[in-house]
C-alpha cells in the first residue's frame, strides 16, 4: 500500500502536536490490516482489497482537516478511530449493494456520518480490529514473561486448558499457574488500556 | 472454601501481582492459593475484570473464526489462501436477490413454494435461510447453492446428484432431505429446520465437553454415518460445524451429506482453492487422494478429539500448513490437555487418527457399538462391565511387535547359517525343500492382505504386514512350529556331540518366540 506513507508525510504537517503524529502512525499500523482483512472476508480480491483499503485511509486524511482540536470533544485518537470505523462499516455495506459507485461525493457523505452504525457490519469491524489491537499487545510483552509463565497465561487464558492439567505439564503449582496467568493478563490490560487512552 | 484471616490478604495479591512480593512471601501466597478458590478469583479480577478474560479467549484464539455474537457465519478461515473458493471481484455478501417478491411483507422472499424468514447463516457452499412451507404448515432450512459455484452445468448436475444420494439415506441423526431443486437459476435443496446449534458453537461457546455428552455425542454421529456408509455414501466433511444439536431433545444430526465433494470440485475447478477449514480432513484428502468411509472416520476422530480438548487436532496459521500437519503430525496427546478423559477414549480417538486408514477402526459401527459399551458401563458400572480394554494396538506398540519379531527372525536366520555350516550340502538341500513346503504353507495360513513372504526370513520387509486381522500371531505361530520341526530335523545329528553351540541358539530362539508370543497375547485377549 505504497500510497499512504505519502498521505501520511503531506497531512502530518496538520498535525501539530507530536502526540496526534504518533496517533497517526499507529492508527495506520493498526487499521491498514483490519481493513484489508475485512475486504478479503467479504470476498475483495487482493488487489480490490488493497485499493478498499486505500480509499479509507485517504478519506480518513482527507477528513483530518476538519478535525479541531477541542479540549471538550473527543481526543484526535478517539476520533481518528471512530471515523475510519463508521468509514469501513459504510464502505463494507455500499459495496454489498453494488460493487462500483463510490466516488468522492460518496466518500463525504459516508464520512460525515457520524453516529456510530449498527449492526453485524459494525460488530464484525470491531471484533477484527480488537484482534488486531489484542495481537499487537501480544507481540509487545510476550518477551518481558517467562516462557513458562506465558504459557500458563496462553493455555489456560486463551486456549481454555484447566488450571489442574496445565499446572501438572508445566511442572507448577495450580497457584503458580494462577499467579502466573493474572500476571500477564494485567500487563495485558494496561497495555492496551494505554494505547486505547492515548 | 473458608481460609483463616490471616491467610487471604488483599493487599498481598495486588503487590504480588505487581511483582513486588519478597520471594517468602510470594511463596506463601502461591500455596495459599492452592486451597484458596477466593484468593484465586480474587486475584484474576485484580488483574483484569470478567469481560477482559472473556475478550482474551475472543480475541486471541487463533483458530477462532470471525463471527461476532448473533451475526451468520461467515466463511471459515482467515487467511489470504483461504478466502472463499472462487473469490469474485464483486462482493460476495450473499445477495438475496434470486428470491421473488413475497405477498407478505414480514417476509424477504419467495423461493418456489417457500416464504422466505431469514437468512440463518452463509458457508462455503452458499446461503442457508429458514423458509416457511406454507402447504405443510412448517418450517424449512433451504441451502441455496452460492452464484459462483452454480455457474457450470457439470457443479450442477453434481450437486444435485449428491443431494439425491444424501436424500435416499433416512436414518434418526442425518438431517433428511426434503426436496432439491435445480431447475432454478441457484440450486437449493431443502431440509427441516433444526432448531438448537451446531457443535462449533457449542465448542466456542462452552470449550470441552463432559464424558458421557461426548460418548453421546461421538455414538450418534458413528450411528448416523453408519448409516450413509452402508448406502455407499461418503460424508467427506465431517467437523463440529456439521453436527446439529437439537435444543429440546438430546439428539445430535449431521447435516451436509455429500455436498463437499460437490462444493470441492465446483471450486477446485474454478480457482483451486478449498473452500472452508481443513481442520477436520483426513491426510489421503489432505493430500487430495482417493477417499472411502473411513475418511469420515478420522475426521470422526478430530471432532472427539475437539469434543475433549476444546479444539481440533491439527492447528496451525495457515490452510497449508494445516494440510502439512494433518499428513505429518501425530497431534498433542488428549490426556496431555485434559486429564478428565479417561485412557481408553484417548486410544480410540489415536486410532481414529492414524494416517493410514487400514490402522484405524475399520466402520463407524464397530466405533458406535464400542462407544456404547463404554457408555454402558459409565451409566451402570455394576451391571454393564467395562469393555475389553485394548481391542486394538496403537501404531507405536505396534511398530514395537514388528521389531520383536525381526529379532526373532534374526536369530533364526543365524541358527539356519550355522545349521548349514555345520551340517554341509545334503541338509541345505533339506532345507531348501522345507523352505518352499514352508512358504506354499505359509501362503494358505496367512490372510490375503498380508504379504506371506514377509513371514519368512529372507523375504521382503516386514513392516509391509498388514495389522487387520493380526496376522503376527499366526506369524509367531508358524515360526515356532519351523522351528520345531528344524530342531527335529537336527537333534539326531547335533545331540551327540552334546552341549554344542546351534542346540543353545535353537532352544534360546524358541524361548524369545515363546516370550513374544506371551507378550502379544497380553495384548490382545
Amino acid at each position: 500500500m505504497s500510497e499512504i506513507p505519502q498521505t501520511r508525510s503531506s497531512l502530518l504537517v496538520r498535525l501539530r502536536d507530536p502526540r496526534d503524529e504518533r496517533a497517526w502512525a499507529e492508527f495506520v499500523e493498526i487499521y491498514e490490516p483490519v481493513v484489508y482483512r475485512l475486504a478479503r472476508q467479504r470476498g475483495f480480491q487482493d488487489a480490490d482489497a488493497r485499493e478498499l483499503t486505500q480509499e479509507v485511509f485517504v478519506a480518513v486524511a482527507s477528513a483530518i482537516g476538519r478535525w479541531e482540536p477541542d479540549p471538550a470533544r473527543a481526543k484526535f485518537r478517539t476520533w481518528l478511530f471512530r471515523i475510519a470505523r463508521n468509514l469501513t462499516v459504510n464502505l463494507l455495506a455500499n459495496r454489498r449493494k453494488g460493487p462500483q459507485g463510490t466516488g468522492s461525493t460518496t466518500i463525504h457523505e459516508l464520512l460525515s456520518e457520524q453516529a456510530a452504525p449498527a449492526g453485524e457490519d459494525s460488530a464484525l469491524v470491531e471484533h477484527e480490529y480488537k484482534r488486531e489491537l489484542f495481537g499487537r499487545a501480544v507481540e509487545r510483552i510476550r518477551g518481558e514473561f517467562r516462557p513458562s509463565t506465558w504459557e500458563a497465561f496462553w493455555r489456560t487464558g486463551v486456549e481454555g486448558e484447566e488450571i489442574s492439567a496445565v499446572a501438572a505439564s508445566l511442572g507448577m503449582s495450580a497457584g503458580a499457574v494462577y499467579i502466573a496467568r493474572s500476571r500477564v493478563m494485567a500487563r495485558l490490560r494496561e497495555t492496551i488500556e494505554r494505547f486505547e487512552d492515548g | 472454601m473458608v481460609a483463616g484471616p490471616s491467610g487471604c490478604d488483599r493487599n498481598r495479591l495486588k503487590l504480588l501481582l505487581q511483582n513486588r512480593l519478597p520471594e517468602d512471601g510470594q511463596t506463601e501466597v502461591e500455596s495459599h492459593l492452592e486451597t484458596c478458590e477466593d484468593c484465586c478469583r480474587q486475584l484474576e479480577k485484580l488483574a483484569a475484570d470478567a469481560r477482559w478474560w472473556d475478550d482474551v479467549r475472543r480475541f486471541l484464539r487463533p483458530d477462532q473464526v470471525a463471527v461476532p455474537p448473533h451475526a451468520p457465519p461467515i466463511p471459515e478461515g482467515r487467511t489470504s489462501t483461504d478466502t472463499p473458493a472462487g473469490g469474485s471481484s464483486a462482493s460476495e455478501e450473499p445477495a438475496l436477490d434470486f428470491l421473488a417478491p413475497s405477498d407478505n411483507p414480514a417476509m424477504l422472499g419467495r423461493l418456489g413454494p417457500y416464504e422466505i424468514v431469514e437468512l440463518i447463516g452463509r458457508g462455503g457452499m452458499g446461503v442457508v435461510l429458514k423458509g416457511f412451507d406454507r402447504q405443510l404448515n412448517r418450517y424449512v432450512a433451504i441451502k441455496v447453492l452460492s452464484p459462483h459455484l452454480a455457474t457450470s452445468a457439470a457443479a450442477r448436475q453434481r450437486f444435485a446428484r449428491e443431494a439425491r444420494a444424501a436424500a435416499a439415506v433416512v436414518h434418526d441423526h442425518v438431517v433428511a432431505i426434503h426436496a432439491v431443486d435445480t431447475a432454478g437459476p441457484l440450486p437449493y435443496l431443502v431440509m427441516p429446520y433444526v432448531a438448537g446449534q451446531s457443535l462449533q458453537e457449542r465448542l466456542n461457546r462452552a470449550g470441552p465437553l463432559e464424558l458421557k455428552e461426548i460418548l453421546r455425542i461421538g455414538i450418534q454421529v458413528a450411528e448416523g454415518l453408519a448409516a450413509a456408509h452402508a448406502q455407499g455414501l461418503v460424508h467427506r466433511d465431517v467437523k463440529p460445524a456439521n453436527i446439529l444439536l437439537e435444543n429440546t431433545v438430546e439428539r445430535v444430526k449431521i447435516t451436509d451429506f455429500g455436498l463437499a465433494r460437490a462444493v470441492d470440485d465446483a471450486s477446485l475447478t474454478h480457482s483451486r482453492f478449498v473452500a472452508g477449514t481443513p481442520q477436520y480432513m483426513a491426510p489421503e484428502q489432505a493430500r487430495g487422494e482417493a477417499v472411502d468411509h473411513r475418511a469420515d472416520l478420522f475426521s470422526l476422530g478430530s471432532v472427539l478429539y475437539a469434543m475433549c480438548t476444546g479444539h481440533s487436532p491439527f492447528r496451525a496459521e495457515s490452510t497449508l500448513a494445516v494440510l502439512r500437519r494433518i499428513s505429518e503430525d501425530a497431534p498433542r496427546p488428549i490426556c496431555q490437555l485434559n486429564p478428565e478423559i479417561p485412557e481408553w477414549l484417548c486410544g480410540i480417538v489415536e486410532r481414529l487418527l492414524e494416517k493410514d486408514p487400514r490402522d484405524r477402526f475399520q466402520s463407524a459401527g464397530e466405533l458406535a457399538e464400542l462407544l456404547g459399551q463404554h457408555l454402558a458401563h459409565l451409566q451402570q458400572p455394576s451391571a454393564v462391565p467395562m469393555p475389553p480394554r485394548a481391542r486394538y494396538r496403537s501404531a507405536a506398540v505396534r511398530a514395537a511387535q514388528r521389531r520383536l519379531v525381526r529379532r526373532v527372525l534374526l536369530g533364526m536366520l543365524l541358527v539356519l547359517a550355522i545349521g548349514l555350516g555345520a551340517t554341509g550340502g545334503a541338509l541345505g538341500i533339506r532345507l531348501a525343500l522345507w523352505r518352499s513346503a514352508g512358504e506354499q504353507e505359509a501362503a494358505d495360513n496367512v490372510p490375503a492382505d498380508s504379504s506371506p513372504a514377509a513371514a519368512y526370513p529372507r523375504a521382503g520387509p516386514l513392516s509391509s504386514l498388514a495389522s487387520e486381522t493380526d496376522p503376527l500371531r499366526s506369524e509367531v505361530e508358524q515360526i515356532d512350529q519351523q522351528l520345531r520341526s528344524l530342531e527335529a530335523q537336527f537333534k539326531p545329528s547335533l545331540e551327540p556331540q552334546g552341549g554344542d553351540p546351534v542346540g543353545g541358539l535353537l532352544r534360546e530362539t524358541e524361548q524369545q518366540v515363546q516370550r513374544l508370543e506371551r507378550e502379544i497375547q497380553g495384548e490382545v485377549p
